[in-house]
């Protein structure tokens, strides 16, 4: 099956989703069900609860569309009503899990993001995901679920810029070293 | 060789038949919402709208803050005029002069202009005629004579 593309040639109709046209809004929703699901998924790691965050994050977006004040903003607007969810899913939980790793940031600039995983390498890249500190896995998976900007991650988990900006590059290094390993070592 | 983004989706595809479920029920919910609450909007107040809209996003919200400093200037401008056009009966009562000083400058100005007017040289045309009033006989003997 095809995946829907990150830039999409369509304008999304935000204008006609303000106007409360129902066909808009399940355009809007279809372009975003399933990466808004596997964000809120690999935040939460339950099935029936990301669903449920999913749902209520299509609801508050329907009733809080009012507060957004760029239509073609409308991807990362989305994607912080579902960060909030998440946080107060655990804080709801008390699970809050948001150790942190230092925030050392060293000058070395990230390569083009042309990573690509192998096969082999799939369970090993998705088990690494797993195993990144939350807010970390949470910039690595706006990243590369949308490809939002730092600016624009920074505004959906509320987070200063440089913090993403050190987060993104300490995730993205983690795997870049996991791929490269597994290159080297293919057995 | 698939992107990251490739591999995240592809591992959660079995999850779309239930998001889609999920995202009827939302979109019905709205449907059965919108059949109750909307009513059809007039065409003219729908451009108003849209209308209104554009130039806020074109040509307010881009500039708010040079608006908001703008709107800033004139209530200061308008606090100030407010100010200084200040005509309420206490400020009038405060501002006239009390009635004991204004006799007392009516009464300078009167001996101030008796004096003037005793000593100042002038044009006849300009020196007040003092007419004395005689008895009628004196005038007719002048007449005859």
């Amino acid at each position: 099956m095809k995946m829907p593309e990150v830039a999409d040639i369509e304008p999304l109709p935000v204008s006609q989703a303000r106007a409360g046209e129902p066909a808009a809004w399940d355009t809007l929703f279809r372009r975003y069900q399933l990466p808004l699901y596997v964000y809120v998924f690999e935040l939460v790691r339950h099935e029936q609860a990301a669903r449920d965050l999913v749902q209520e994050t299509f609801i508050a977006a329907v009733r809080h569309l009012g507060s957004l004040r760029e239509d073609a903003k409308f991807g990362g607007w989305l994607f912080g009503i579902a960060h909030q969810k998440c946080l107060q899913h655990w804080r709801r939980r008390q699970e809050v899990l948001l150790a942190e790793i230092p925030e050392t940031y060293d000058d070395e600039q990230d390569g083009p993001d042309d990573l690509l995983v192998r096969r082999e390498q799939e369970a090993a890249f998705m088990q690494l995901v797993n195993q990144l500190p939350l807010p970390h896995r949470a910039v690595l998976l706006l990243h590369y679920l949308e490809d939002f900007s730092l600016e624009e991650i920074a505004r959906i988990t509320e987070t200063p810029p440089g913090t993403v900006k050190s987060r993104l590059h300490y995730a993205r290094k983690t795997l870049r070293k996991l791929v490269e390993a597994k290159n080297e070592n293919p057995a | 060789m698939k992107t990251p983004r490739d591999l995240l989706l592809a591992r959660h595809q079995a999850a779309n038949p239930k998001l889609d479920a999920l995202r009827h029920a939302v979109v019905a919910d709205l449907n059965r919402q919108g059949a109750k609450t909307r009513r059809p909007a007039p065409r003219f107040a729908a451009a108003c709208r849209g209308w209104l809209q554009q130039v806020w996003l074109e040509l307010v919200w881009p500039c708010r803050r040079t608006w908001a400093g703008l709107a800033v200037v004139w209530v200061l401008l308008l606090l100030i005029n407010v100010s200084q056009h200040d005509r309420s009966p206490v400020v009038m009562a405060r501002s006239s002069p009390p009635a004991a000083m204004m006799l007392t400058f009516r009464d300078q100005q009167k001996m101030l202009n008796d004096l003037f007017a005793d000593h100042a040289p002038g044009p006849d045309v300009d020196r007040p005629r003092i007419f004395l009033p005689k008895p009628r006989t004196e005038t007719l003997e002048q007449a005859t004579v």
